[in-house]
């Protein structure tokens, strides 16, 4: 049965309040979701007064500026800052997003940021995301192709190499997956939009021969219809892909070819 | 061993959008139509059994509350006929860039309360 309401020991608590030391003009107060594992107290939110003029101008900027001038012990993942590793991936004004490619401005009013929605937490904004990779693994994301030879180059044609694009581009990032409400309620079960997409780039990579094997594999009630084309993935997408749009084509192709 | 851990909020800040809103009031609209098509069948059914139900239901309906239902049951088969003929369109694989959702699903919201008040005015001999 679907869990609207978060569980008892999910319930947001009011955090602290860090107050503008700076003496700074303009003042934006960024909620930011907390939970420390080490005690048992429920996730709470933490309100930081940040100077935003003295401040870059990405939410990831924000996050920065915090954990070393306001309070380090505000845990988040990031590395590259470029849109390419996909580590600072969070829900931040309600969406979810890169914080190193969303600008604070383009948020109207307190920025509210929380970790990627319906995840276990692991520490303040970093959620568990193992179930999401055992389900890539699931798919086996690599090229399989038995008879030709290990040695010799297989060709593609320039058509053949533009079926990937739009679909080779995505970083797992999982703004996509965890903002679908279907994989909210069924993501055990439901493969999501994040690993369909990958699911797809292999079906459609004309080098790979196992083609029909992986369609008959993703042919399931629950790994793959429970997509209700609710497109929140298209609209979360950091790298501007449309992962709505590839499940789309793999209902399609199951439903002409005789797989 | 279980998990522990908090769950992350999930519906309680993920921000609505046109293509999440028609796909839930789809879902929605789709449980009071398939509960209507009961009552409308039964309706049709004491119909056949005597005037006095006639009556009794042809009272109902001209009451304020029975025209509400009307018209919010003629909201409620447009709103799923055309978000249904947007769902075809997307199963078909078009309409999935993120304008031509929002477009799709504008005309979907905007295009039941227009058929609505078509139809109630049909019925009505308005045209």
């Amino acid at each position: 049965m679907v869990q609207l309401n978060l569980p008892k020991n999910s319930k947001i608590k009011k955090g602290n309040y860090f107050k503008d030391k700076s003496g700074a003009k303009n003042i934006k107060k960024v909620n930011v979701y907390r939970w420390d594992p080490s005690t048992e107290e429920n996730p709470r939110i933490d309100t930081y007064e940040v100077d935003i003029d003295n401040c870059p101008s990405k939410v990831l900027d924000v996050l920065n500026k915090i954990k070393n001038e306001i309070d380090p012990t505000l845990a988040y993942r990031r590395s590259c800052a470029h849109g390419v590793c996909g580590s600072c991936a969070m829900n931040m004004g309600g969406k979810n997003g890169l914080a190193c490619t969303t600008p604070h401005a383009e948020i109207k009013g307190d920025i509210d940021i929380y970790p990627l929605p319906h995840l276990k937490v692991k520490r303040d904004l970093i959620g568990d995301l193992d179930g999401l990779y055992k389900q890539y693994q699931s798919i086996e994301p690599w090229l399989k192709s038995n008879s030709k030879s290990e040695v010799t180059e297989i060709y593609q044609s320039k058509e053949d190499r533009a079926k990937l694009d739009g679909a080779y581009e995505c970083i797992m990032c999982a703004c996509c997956s965890t903002s679908c409400p279907s994989y909210w309620w069924n993501g055990d079960k439901y493969l999501g939009p994040a690993v369909l997409l990958q699911a797809y780039r292999w079906i459609v990579d004309s080098r790979d021969e196992e083609r029909k094997s992986r369609l008959k594999k993703v042919a399931d009630e629950l790994k793959l219809y429970r997509c209700h084309t609710i497109l929140n993935c298209t609209s979360a997408c950091p790298k501007g892909l449309n992962p709505a749009k590839a499940i789309a084509e793999i209902k399609k192709m199951l439903a002409t070819a005789n797989v | 061993m279980e998990n522990k851990n908090p769950l992350s909020p999930h519906l309680q800040i993920y921000r609505w959008h046109i293509s999440s809103l028609v796909s839930i009031a789809h879902r929605i609209t789709g449980i009071i139509n398939f509960v209507a098509l009961i009552f409308i069948c039964i309706w049709v059914f004491l119909l056949f059994s005597g005037e006095t139900n006639y009556n009794l239901i042809d009272h109902f309906l001209k009451s304020i509350f029975g025209k509400f239902i009307i018209l919010g049951l003629i909201w409620s088969f447009s709103f799923q006929i055309l978000s249904e003929i947007r769902h075809l369109i997307l199963d078909m694989g078009y309409g999935f860039e993120p304008k031509m959702t929002k477009i799709s699903g504008l005309l979907v919201i905007f295009g039941s309360f227009f058929l609505t008040v078509t139809i109630f005015m049909v019925g009505k001999n308005l045209f």
